[in-house]
């Protein structure tokens, strides 16, 4: 029998499995493979520090393959650093050989598997891989090549290379000839993915032409290119045993302590004597981790299991900010009103995580749109997420929601109606996603819940906007009631008692001046709300930089919260220093012992610092 | 043309509504609110009173004053005040749903009333309410009536006389309707009764069904009674038949039915007690003197009753079960002391959860057609009655 098993390569697994990365349908595989391309191009600006300028065209190139396909060609050309030569059949045709694996960044590409799989299924398809023009900032000339995917060794296997000019200074240009099908709207378009991708990418000029659409040119609105937080190691409570002793092998050579205190993160001495309170053996300590048995390793891992630990840093987690993602929504369409929301960076699972949530209504969604259903974007890493939307977190937590009392329509347990995008963000150096695919993401209590929170502060923030209007409605119900009932009550009390002209005339009157005193105290109610929308409108200006006067500036509450936190430092410090001077005049002892106090904070503080540096 | 009277009392409901529209003119015309006040009548505002052995109302009211959200109410109340007035005054006579399509019919003919229609029958049943909470007048003395329902009465000793709208009267012996029931119309004070033997017992049946069966064997033939079938929830007809029963003839009363929490909250105490939501009718629509003749407890374990178990997993009889509790709690008619045995069968049901259907009686000798009768008798006879 065991001549019978033989071992596959890696390239063989996945060109048999393309639907688990994403390839299952002509349409899907047409999106997946701009998204690889796309994350990729991203990615590489990023870490180098471009500002990224894309240019993409999709367009039928004849009739593919497969029954009910097309031959679409994709083309993506970037400004980024370009790969050397060496690196093209590496990065374009092997699967698992990533920069990023396991590095614990808020990379976009994790594992080194999309781009590969793309090109495997521009090969199974088409007969030929993916077509690359590569120029660096050394390179002379761009170098052009076909990658192929070698399946059986799981190689990339360069073909027609040759030189050539290229007018840039450094680049990538990639191009994929695949059976597929484009669908350019709906959740799995390709419409909005690119909306998708141009919201949370601030940073990022897109052009993009879509089959025989004309060019479509979006520009940049922020100059920042984000700085991706350098990688964090592991937190010893995110492992399991298996994985516990396969990170150890990278440290075969370190003893058991150095392992445990250079391998992860929130490991330090103290923590090390913990470990040892709870059952790790003082004696394997000095041990080399190449020379630890099993028994060993099971040993020191159940004691770290069983101490307390701090949680892991946050440091490693990447936002968009309100500000970037406020000008970036101005950027998908009309745009009446808005709010953002950024949530400090939290812990859940044990993983950093940060949870962004934009809400806008747009103007020009036609009349269909009140009774629809919002539009719900939902984004990993600053990845659209565009398929499986009901088993993802996001959703979950977005359907949670009451946003009845934001003044939106819902049916229960539903995502709202109405002429709304609602886009979500988390981004984390650990997403537990469901599938390779990475369509969603693991609905995790702790992970739904504080997607949940940053949800409903959006909302809290949209209501505002939402109740000035329904002021507005209110006054305009208010009036109209009073011209339909008023003269019938009169009419009918009249007929009733039988009062001449005189009386009704003079009821009329009394009437209208009852009544008058209603709506004119919901005419204040809205001359507050308006003005203070006035103030907000204002402050929004100066956050996306418009200039001037203009009634159409879309609304936005994200700065109105942060001038609220800033108001509110300012008046804990006002207290503090009002408590400071009181404490001043009170016994001066306490006042020497709170000097020595600081004075060691003070000292632990430059400590720190030094250890830093 | 005036209608009869449901009640003794020297109220010109026109002269009032009209007094009531010129005040709120009068209001109106001074730019001064117009305030409508009418009794609250809700179990919050529901007092028992012992010595009278009905419902009586508290001092809440509702009160509406003219604002941007009222004003569509008083329209429709002012509209719907003309209707009733009208009838008033032809001597029409109306359910509450013919009023509801006669408001209709007015909106259609007119579209300056295009703002007040009703698009459902309670909105309109709604303010009829109101209006006669607010001028304190019962419905049937605004001309508007219910559908004739229960009050089906048997007996071989009663005689009705009725007057007539132009004074003349007609007289019914009961004794001569044959298998024919005599129905009391939506005005039951304005008949008189006499007895023409002297009369026992009145036995008010909760299932019409049953009484039926009752007088079919025999039961008026053999004995001097009246059995009267109350047809589920009494109606105010068949509460006002019981009442004039009771004041008439000073005959005992008992009420017959199932032994369950239905029965005594809503069909015995409305009947003996009347109910929160016609607090300011009760006086005249209830018969306090009503004793609860069974299903008892008693008859459950002497006759070893087939019950059914009140499952507090379904969600309707979870239901019923927390109205019982919340009647023990709340309900004045229940908390009070003079109605302790009652209370305590409630209790008893609670705690048993079963329930026992007034049926059950003819499983006790299937053979003998006149058990269920005999048992009643018996039951009077012994005083097992609450």
């Amino acid at each position: 029998m065991a001549s019978k098993i033989k071992t596959s390569s890696t390239a063989e697994y996945f060109a048999k499995n393309l639907q688990q990365v994403g390839f299952s349908s002509p349409t899907k595989a047409v999106l997946t493979t701009l998204k690889e391309t796309v994350d990729n191009s991203l990615d590489a600006c990023e870490e180098h520090g471009i500002q990224p300028e894309l240019s993409i065209e999709i367009k039928k190139a004849g009739k593919g393959g497969a029954r009910n396909t097309d031959l679409i060609e994709i083309t993506v050309e970037d400004n980024g650093p370009g790969l050397e030569e060496a690196m093209l059949p590496k990065v374009f045709g092997e699967y698992l050989a990533s920069s990023k694996f396991g590095r614990g960044q808020c990379s976009r590409g994790q594992q080194g598997i999309g781009i590969s799989a793309a090109t495997t299924w521009a090969q199974l398809t088409n007969a030929t891989g993916v077509k690359v023009m590569s120029k660096t900032s050394r390179m002379r000339k761009a170098i052009q090549a076909v990658i192929d995917v070698d399946i059986k060794k799981n190689k990339g296997v360069v073909k027609k290379r040759e030189s050539k000019d290229w007018d840039k200074e450094h680049g990538l240009k990639v191009t994929f000839r695949i059976d597929g099908r484009v669908q350019l709207n709906g959740d799995g378009g390709l419409l909005t993915y690119l909306e998708g991708t141009t919201l949370v990418n601030p940073h990022l000029a897109l052009k993009y032409k879509l089959l025989d659409k004309d060019w479509v040119d979006v520009d940049r609105v922020s100059d920042d290119v984000p700085r991706v937080p350098k990688p964090t190691l592991p937190h010893p409570h995110t492992m399991k045993l298996g994985e516990f002793m396969t990170h150890a092998l990278l440290y075969s050579n370190l003893s058991l302590s150095k392992f445990l205190k250079t391998g992860f993160s929130r490991v330090t001495d103290n923590t090390i004597k913990d470990f040892t309170k709870h059952g790790l053996p003082k004696s394997l300590l000095p041990k080399a981790v190449g020379k630890l048995a099993e028994s060993d390793f099971k040993k020191a891992f159940q004691s770290i299991q069983e101490t307390d630990l701090a949680n892991p840093s946050t440091r490693s987690v990447l936002t968009v900010g309100e500000e970037s993602l406020a000008k970036s929504i101005l950027r998908l369409g009309e745009v009446d009103f808005f709010s953002v929301n950024t949530r400090k960076p939290k812990i859940c699972d044990f993983k950093p995580v940060v949870v962004e949530v934009a809400v806008a209504r747009f103007k020009d969604r036609g009349a269909k749109a009140e009774e629809q259903q919002a539009q719900l974007l939902r984004f990993a890493n600053r990845v659209p997420l565009q398929f499986d939307k009901s088993a993802c977190a996001i959703t979950h937590a977005v359907e949670s929601v009451n946003w009845r009392s934001y003044g939106l329509q819902q049916s229960r347990n539903s995502i709202p109606a109405g002429p709304y995008v609602i886009a979500v963000a988390v981004t984390s150096p650990f997403i537990k996603f469901k599938n390779a695919s990475k369509e969603t993401i693991d609905a995790s209590e702790e992970l739904v819940d504080e997607i949940r929170r940053a949800v409903m502060q959006a909302g809290q923030k949209l209501s505002r906007h939402l109740k000035r209007e329904h002021k507005a409605a209110d006054l305009e119900r208010k009036l109209q009631h009073i011209e339909k009932f008023g003269p019938i009550l009169v009419d009918g009390l009249c007929r009733i008692t039988g009062a001449g002209k005189q009386r009704k005339e003079k009821a009329e009157e009394g009437l209208k001046k009852i009544l008058g005193r209603d709506t004119k105290a919901a005419e204040e109610d809205l001359q507050v709300a308006e003005e203070r929308l006035a103030v907000h409108k204002a402050r929004q200006k100066q956050m996306i930089g418009i200039e001037g006067e203009s009634e159409e500036t879309p609304q936005t509450e994200a700065d109105v919260s942060t001038k609220k936190k800033v108001a509110k430092k300012a008046a804990k410090k006002k207290v503090a220093k009002k408590k400071v001077v009181k404490k001043k005049t009170s016994k001066k002892k306490v006042a020497t012992k709170k000097a020595a106090k600081k004075k060691v904070v003070k000292k632990k503080a430059s400590k720190t610092a030094r250890n830093k540096k | 043309m005036a209608l009869m009277k449901v009640r003794e009392s020297n109220r010109n409901i026109p002269k009032d509504a009209k007094e009531l529209c010129d005040r709120m003119l009068r209001d109106l015309e001074k730019g001064k609110k117009p305030l409508l006040e009418a009794i609250k009548c809700s179990l919050d505002n529901s007092f028992y009173n012992p010595k009278v052995g009905y419902l009586t109302p508290g001092k809440k009211t509702v009160k509406t004053e003219l604002n941007v959200s009222s004003v569509q109410k008083l329209a429709r109340t002012v509209f719907m005040l003309e209707i009733l007035l009208n009838n008033i005054k032809t001597g029409a006579v109306n359910t509450k749903r013919e009023l509801y399509y006669m408001a209709k019919g007015l909106v259609k003919s007119d579209r300056g009333f295009k703002a007040l229609d009703f698009e459902e029958q309670t909105e309109s049943d709604a303010v009829v309410e109101f209006i006669c909470d607010m001028m304190q007048v019962y419905r049937e003395e605004m001309n508007c009536f219910a559908n004739d329902r229960g009050g089906q009465t048997y007996s071989q000793c009663l005689s009705v006389t009725e007057t007539l709208l132009d004074g003349s009267k007609t007289s019914v012996d009961l004794a001569n309707l044959g298998t024919a029931p005599f129905q009391p119309k939506n005005r039951p004070q304005s008949l008189k009764l006499k007895a023409t033997k002297k009369i026992k017992f009145c036995l008010v049946v909760e299932s019409e069904g049953t009484a039926n069966t009752l007088v079919a064997n025999g039961m008026t033939r053999r004995n001097n009674c009246i059995v009267m079938g109350a047809g589920g929830v009494p109606s105010n007809a068949v509460r006002a038949w019981c009442k004039t029963i009771s004041d008439q003839l000073s005959v005992p009363i008992f009420f017959f039915g199932d032994l369950d929490a239905y029965t005594l909250q809503n069909i015995y105490r409305t009947l003996k007690a009347g109910s929160a939501a016609s607090l300011i009718r009760n006086s005249d629509f209830s018969a306090p003197e009503v004793r609860f003749l069974g299903i008892l407890p008693e008859d459950v374990r002497k006759y070893d009753l087939h019950c059914y178990s009140v499952n507090d997993k379904n969600a309707s009889e979870a239901r019923s079960l927390k109205k019982a509790k919340d009647a023990l709690e709340n309900d004045p008619f229940f908390r009070d002391k003079k109605n302790k045995d009652v209370s305590a069968i409630l209790k008893w049901l609670i705690k048993e959860k079963i329930r026992c259907e007034q049926q059950a009686l003819f499983s006790v000798d299937p053979k003998d057609p006149h058990k269920t009768e005999k048992i009643i008798l018996d039951k009077i006879k012994t005083g097992s009655y609450v």
